[in-house]
C-alpha cells in the first residue's frame, strides 16, 4: 500500500499490478473461445422463425460480449481512468450516430423497410 | 502562492535565450520537438498553400468577368475551381488556426512546457508535408476536376483526371489533423498547470478542445471514404456507382458525415480567437463564459447530426430531409449563443480599436450574415431554389473567409508580437483590415444576389444580364487580394526593422502575456501557478500593469 | 486528470521521462490517453467501412448471404481462435513486463508474433483460394484459364499462375472454371433463384426485399432473375470483404512491426514495474485489431450459413 500511495499519478493507483492475474486471463480466454465456437454453431441454425435477421442479432450479441471482455480485462479498461472509458464508449456512440442517421435515410426510401 | 511575476522590465533588449535563437541550423528546425517552432513551420506552409489557392481564386474571378467562357476552356475551369477548393479547404483552412496558432498557444495558455506528445506533433507536420507534396505533384501532372466534394460516380468512373493521386494526398493529410487533435485533447487533459482549472481555460482552448473532438471522430471517416473512391477507380467495382449496383448517395452520406463537422473545424477555432479578442480588447470578463465554452462543445457534437442538409436534392428520403432540416435549425443555436454573448461583452466595455480588434468586430458582422444565409439554406423548401447556386458560394465564403480567415488574421496580428518579438506597423495593419473588410463584402455580397437570381455554381459561363454583379464581385476580389497581400509585407518588414515587442504589448492578464516575447523554449522561466480567474482585468489577476506599461513605454521611447 | 502539482523539490529525472512532463505518472496518463484517442480514431476509420457494409447489406441481403456462404467459415473461425490466443499471450506479455520478467516477455512476444503470422498465413491461403475461383472483385486479378485449357490431374490447392483446370473445382455436373481474362465470376444462383420463384408464387411474401425484387429482376417488377445484375451485387460483397479484411491484415502487419521493435526492447530488459507503458500501449493496439476481427468474422463469414438447411 505504502508503495502505491507515493505514485499519486499512476493511473493504476488503487489496483494491485496484477489486475486479474493469470487465472483471470485464462478465464477471459475461455469465454472468448466459447463465444467463438458458439457463434459458429448458432450461425448454422435457422433462427428466421423468431424474426428475420435473428441470426445476425445473436451473432452481434456474442461479438459485443467478446469485445467487452477483451476491453475490460485484456485492455484494462476496468481499472482505467474514467476518461479512457469515455473515449472507448464515446467512439462507439459516434459510430452509432453514423449508422442511425444514414439508415434513417435508407429505411425511409420508397423501397426501404418503412418506405410505405 | 507564488504568481508568475509579470515582467522583468527591459528584458526585451538583451539577447535573452528564446525559442527562436535557441539553435539556428536547419536541423534544429526540421528535427525540433518544440511546439512553437513546429507552429512557425506550419505558418509558412499554410501560407504557401493560401497563396496558391488565392491564385486559383483570382483566375476564377478573371474568367467570370465576362459572360462567355473565353479565358479558360470549360474543362480547365473545372480544374481551377476544384483545385482552389481542395487547396483552400484541406491544406489551408483546416490546419490554419489549429496547427499554427493552436499549436503555438495552447501549451503556453495552460502553462505547460510543451504539448503532451511533441514527437507526434512533429510527425503530424511531416504527414502534412507528405500529403501536400503528393497533392501538388498531382496538380502539376494535370490536376483534378471533380469539385472539392469528389462526388461519385463522376469521380470514380468518369473523370479522367488525377483523382486517385489527389485522393491519396488528402487521405494522408487527414492523419495530420487526427494526430493534432489527439495531441490537443491529451494536452488539455493532462498538462494544465497547477491552478489552471477547466473554467480558467481561455475560450481559445475550449474551442480547440471541441475542434479536436471533430478531428478525432470525423476525419477518419473522410479518409476511408476517399480510400474507397480511390480503390473503386482502380478496381471498377461499384459501391458508389449505380451502374454496378452501388449507391452514390452512400458516398454523400460518408463524405458529409465528416465534411459538415469539418465546416465547424473551419469556424470553431476562429470563434475561439474572437472570444479572446472581444473580451481582451473590451477589457471585460466575457459575458456568460460557461455558455460560450459549452456552446463550442455543443457545436462539435450537434454538428455531427445535420450533414443531410447538403443532400436535400440528392434523392435522400423526404423523411430524412425533414429531420436534417429541423436539426440544422437547432444547431444554429450554439452559434447564436456566442454572437449574443460577444455582443453583451462589448456592452459597456472599454473598447480599443487596435488592428486585432478590427478583425474581431469584422468577424461578428460577417459571421452573422454567414450564419443567417446558412439558415436560409437549411430550410428545406428554400434550399431547392438556392442549392448549387452562387448563394451557397456566398454563404460558405461568409463563414469560411469572413469567419475563419478574418479570425486567423486577427489572431496572427494579436499574437504576432508574442510569436516573433516584433511589433508590426499599426497604421498599415488598420489599412489592411479595412481593405479586407470592404473587399470581402464587395466580392461576396453580389454572389448572394446572383445565387438568388439563379446563377448556378461551377460554370464558366453565365447569362449576360448577370454581368454587372459579376464585375462587382471581381472588382471586390482585387481589393481583397490587395488587402490580403499587405500583411505579408508589413509582417516581413517588422521582422527586419520592427520595434522589439514588449512582453505584454496589450496589457492583458492571460498566461501567454506573462512570459517573454518571444517565449523561451520551455515557455516559462518558472513553472506558472495560476491563482487568478480567466479574463480578470482587476488587480486580483496578479498582473503588474504598471510594470507592463513602463516596459511598453521603454520600447516606444 | 486534475491539474497536476509541481514540487519545489529537486526534480529527479527518471530514465524514460520526457522533458515536458513532471513525473512518470503524468507521462503514463498522457500516453495512455493518447493511445485510446488513437483507437477511437481507428474505430471511426473502420466505422466508415462498417457503414458501407451496413447500407449495402441492407440493400442486397441475399447477395451478401450468397457471397458469404462462399467464404470458408471454418478457416475464418480458426483464424478467430488464433487471434484470441495471440491476445492472451499479449495480455500475459504486459503482465510479465510489469513483473520485469525478461524471459517470459521475450517468449510471449515471440509467441504472439507467431500467432500473428499464422493468422496472416491462413488469410493468404484464403485469398489464394478466392483468386483461383474467380472471386477477386477486380477484373484481371483472378486466375486466367482459357476455354480449351487442359484439365489438370491433381486435386487440391491451385497455385497462383497455374492455368490448368483443377478437377476438384466444380461441383459434379457444373461447368469447369473458365476465365480467359481473369474476371470476377459468380456461378451459384440456386439460392436467389429459389427465393425469386417463391416470391413470384407468393407476391406478398417476404422472400426478397422490395429493393431486391426490383434490382435482381430483368426489369423492375418482372421477378425474373437477371444473373448479371445479381452477380454485380455479389461482387460488391466480395469488394467489401477484401477491403475490410485487407485493411485489417494491414493493421496486423503494422502490429507485427511494432512487436518486432518491442521484442528488441524486451530483449534488452528495458521494461520493469516502473516503466512498461510501451508494452501496454502495443498491447492496446494488438487487442484492438483482435476486436475488429471479432466483428468481421460473423459479419463476413457467417451471415448466410443458416440457408444451408435449404439444401441448395
Ligand atoms: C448557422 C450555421 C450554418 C447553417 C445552418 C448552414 C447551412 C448550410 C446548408 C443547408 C448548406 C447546403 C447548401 C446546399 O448545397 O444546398 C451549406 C453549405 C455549406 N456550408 Fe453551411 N451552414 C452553417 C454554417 C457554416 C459554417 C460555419 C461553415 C464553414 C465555416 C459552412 C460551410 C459551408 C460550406 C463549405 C458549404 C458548401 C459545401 C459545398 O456544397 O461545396 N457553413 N450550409
Ligand atoms: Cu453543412
Amino acid at each position: 500500500m505504502a508503495e502505491q500511495t507515493t505514485e499519486h499519478h499512476n493511473p493504476h493507483v488503487e489496483v494491485p499490478n496484477e489486475h486479474i492475474g493469470i487465472p483471470g486471463y485464462l478465464g477471459v480466454f475461455t469465454v472468448l473461445v466459447v463465444g467463438t465456437i458458439l457463434t459458429y454453431y448458432v450461425a448454422l441454425m435457422d433462427l428466421d422463425w423468431i424474426f428475420p435477421g435473428a441470426n445476425t442479432l445473436v451473432a452481434l450479441g456474442i461479438a459485443f460480449t467478446k469485445m467487452t471482455v477483451v476491453g475490460l480485462f485484456f485492455m484494462h479498461v476496468r481499472w482505467s481512468p474514467r476518461l479512457v472509458w469515455m473515449s472507448a464508449v464515446g467512439a462507439f456512440f459516434w459510430l452509432s450516430i453514423m449508422f442511425a442517421y444514414t439508415m434513417q435515410d435508407y429505411l425511409t426510401r420508397g423501397t426501404g423497410f418503412f418506405g410505405h | 502562492m507564488e504568481t508568475v511575476g509579470a515582467i522583468e522590465t527591459g528584458s526585451y533588449g538583451t539577447a535573452k535565450l528564446n525559442y527562436l535563437n535557441n539553435g539556428s541550423t536547419l536541423k534544429s528546425w526540421l528535427l525540433t520537438k518544440d511546439h512553437k517552432r513546429i507552429a512557425i513551420m506550419y505558418l509558412i506552409s499554410v501560407s504557401v498553400f493560401f497563396l496558391m489557392g488565392g491564385l486559383y481564386a483570382a483566375t476564377i474571378r478573371l474568367e467570370l468577368l465576362t459572360p462567355a467562357s473565353d479565358l479558360l476552356e470549360t474543362g480547365t475551369y473545372n480544374k481551377v475551381f476544384t483545385q482552389h477548393g481542395i487547396l483552400m479547404v484541406f491544406f489551408f483552412l483546416i490546419p490554419s488556426i489549429p496547427a499554427v496558432l493552436g499549436n503555438f498557444l495552447i501549451p503556453i495558455m495552460i502553462g505547460a512546457k510543451d504539448l503532451a506528445l511533441p514527437r507526434i506533433n512533429l510527425l503530424s507536420l511531416y504527414i502534412y508535408w507528405l500529403g501536400g507534396a503528393i497533392t501538388l505533384w498531382a496538380l502539376m501532372q494535370g490536376g483534378v476536376d471533380t469539385g472539392w466534394t469528389f462526388y461519385t460516380p463522376y469521380s470514380t468512373t468518369f473523370s479522367n483526371t488525377y483523382v486517385l493521386a489527389v485522393g491519396v494526398g488528402i487521405f494522408i493529410n487527414g492523419f495530420s489533423s487526427i494526430l493534432t487533435g489527439v495531441n490537443f485533447l491529451v494536452t488539455i487533459h493532462t498538462m494544465r498547470a497547477p491552478g489552471m482549472t477547466w473554467f480558467r481555460l481561455p475560450l481559445f482552448v475550449w474551442a480547440h478542445y471541441a475542434v479536436s473532438l471533430i478531428f478525432v471522430l470525423g476525419t477518419p471517416v473522410v479518409a476511408i471514404t476517399l480510400l474507397l473512391v480511390a480503390i473503386e477507380r482502380v478496381a471498377h467495382v461499384g459501391i458508389f456507382d449505380p451502374a454496378l449496383g452501388g449507391d452514390p448517395i452512400l458516398f454523400q452520406h460518408m463524405f458529409w458525415f465528416y465534411s459538415h463537422p469539418a465546416v465547424y473545424i473551419m469556424v470553431l477555432p476562429g470563434m475561439g480567437i474572437v472570444s479572446e479578442l472581444i473580451a481582451n480588447f473590451a477589457r471585460k470578463r466575457i459575458f456568460g463564459y460557461e455558455f460560450v465554452a459549452f456552446s463550442s462543445i455543443g457545436l462539435a457534437v450537434f454538428g455531427f447530426l445535420v450533414w443531410g442538409h447538403h443532400m436535400f436534392v440528392s434523392g435522400q428520403s423526404m423523411y430524412a430531409s425533414l429531420v436534417f432540416s429541423f436539426l440544422t435549425m437547432v444547431v444554429a443555436i450554439p452559434s447564436a449563443i456566442k454572437m449574443f454573448n460577444w455582443t453583451a461583452t462589448l456592452y459597456q466595455g472599454s473598447i480599443s480599436f487596435d488592428t486585432p480588434m478590427l478583425y474581431g468586430l469584422a468577424f461578428m458582422g460577417l459571421f452573422l450574415i454567414g450564419g443567417f444565409t446558412g439558415l436560409y439554406l437549411g430550410a428545406l423548401g428554400l434550399n431547392v431554389h438556392l442549392t448549387d447556386t452562387y448563394f451557397v458560394i456566398g454563404h460558405f465564403h461568409y463563414v469560411m473567409v469572413g469567419g475563419q480567415v478574418i479570425a486567423y488574421l486577427g489572431g496572427l496580428h494579436y499574437w504576432w508580437p508574442k510569436m516573433t518579438g516584433k511589433m508590426y506597423s499599426e497604421f498599415w495593419g488598420r489599412v489592411a483590415a479595412m481593405l479586407i473588410f470592404v473587399g470581402f463584402n464587395l466580392t461576396f455580397f453580389p454572389q448572394l444576389i446572383l445565387g438568388y437570381l439563379g446563377m448556378p455554381r461551377r460554370y464558366a459561363a453565365y447569362p449576360p444580364e448577370m454581368q454587372v454583379l459579376n464585375i462587382f464581385s471581381s472588382a471586390g476580389a482585387s481589393v481583397l487580394g490587395v488587402g490580403l497581400t499587405m500583411p505579408v509585407f508589413y509582417f516581413i518588414h517588422s521582422l527586419i526593422k520592427g520595434k522589439p515587442a514588449p512582453d505584454n504589448p496589450w496589457l492583458l492578464p492571460g498566461l501567454e502575456w506573462r512570459t517573454s516575447s518571444p517565449p523561451p523554449t520551455e515557455n516559462f522561466d518558472k513553472p506558472p501557478v495560476v491563482t487568478w480567474e480567466v479574463y480578470d482585468f482587476s488587480d486580483e489577476s496578479g498582473l503588474d500593469i504598471e510594470a507592463a506599461k513602463r516596459e511598453a513605454a521603454a520600447v516606444n521611447a | 486528470m486534475s491539474a497536476h502539482s509541481h514540487s519545489d523539490k529537486f526534480v529527479y529525472h527518471e530514465p524514460g521521462l520526457q522533458h515536458q512532463f513532471d513525473d512518470m505518472g503524468q507521462q503514463e496518463e498522457s500516453v495512455s490517453l493518447g493511445m485510446w484517442l488513437f483507437l477511437a480514431q481507428e474505430i471511426m476509420f473502420f466505422g466508415g467501412l462498417f457503414t458501407a457494409y451496413l447500407v449495402m447489406r441492407s440493400k442486397y441481403p441475399l447477395a451478401f448471404a450468397s457471397g458469404s456462404n462462399h467464404l470458408d467459415a471454418f478457416l475464418g473461425g480458426a483464424n478467430t481462435l488464433v487471434l484470441i490466443v495471440s491476445s492472451l499471450t499479449m495480455a500475459l506479455t504486459v503482465y510479465y513486463a510489469q513483473k520485469g520478467n525478461r524471459n517470459m516477455q521475450v517468449g510471449l512476444i515471440v509467441l504472439t508474433m507467431l500467432f500473428g503470422l499464422t493468422f496472416l498465413g491462413i488469410k493468404a491461403y484464403e485469398y489464394t483460394d478466392k483468386y483461383n475461383h474467380g472471386l477477386v472483385p477486380m477484373a484481371g486479378l483472378n486466375r486466367r484459364v482459357k476455354a480449351d485449357a487442359p484439365v489438370a490431374e491433381h486435386v487440391g490447392l491451385v497455385l497462383p499462375g497455374e492455368t490448368a483446370v483443377s478437377a476438384s473445382e466444380a461441383k459434379p455436373g457444373a461447368e469447369p472454371y473458365v476465365n480467359p481474362h481473369g474476371e470476377f465470376q459468380w456461378r451459384e444462383y440456386e439460392l436467389v433463384q429459389h427465393m425469386m420463384d417463391k416470391q413470384r408464387a407468393e407476391p406478398n411474401g417476404h422472400y426478397l426485399t422490395l429493393n431486391e425484387q426490383l434490382t435482381y429482376s430483368t426489369s423492375p417488377g418482372s421477378l425474373i432473375l437477371d444473373k448479371d445484375k445479381f452477380r454485380d451485387k455479389v461482387r460488391i460483397f466480395f469488394y467489401i470483404y477484401f477491403v475490410m479484411t485487407g485493411l485489417h491484415a494491414l493493421h496486423m502487419i503494422i502490429g507485427l512491426g511494432i512487436m518486432t521493435w518491442l521484442l528488441w526492447m524486451a530483449y534488452k530488459s528495458t521494461f520493469n514495474a516502473e516503466y512498461f507503458s510501451p508494452v501496454e500501449m502495443s498491447g492496446l493496439y494488438w487487442h484492438f485489431v483482435d476486436i475488429v476481427w471479432i466483428f468481421l468474422f460473423p459479419l463476413l463469414y457467417l451471415l448466410g450459413r443458416h440457408y444451408e438447411h435449404l439444401g441448395l
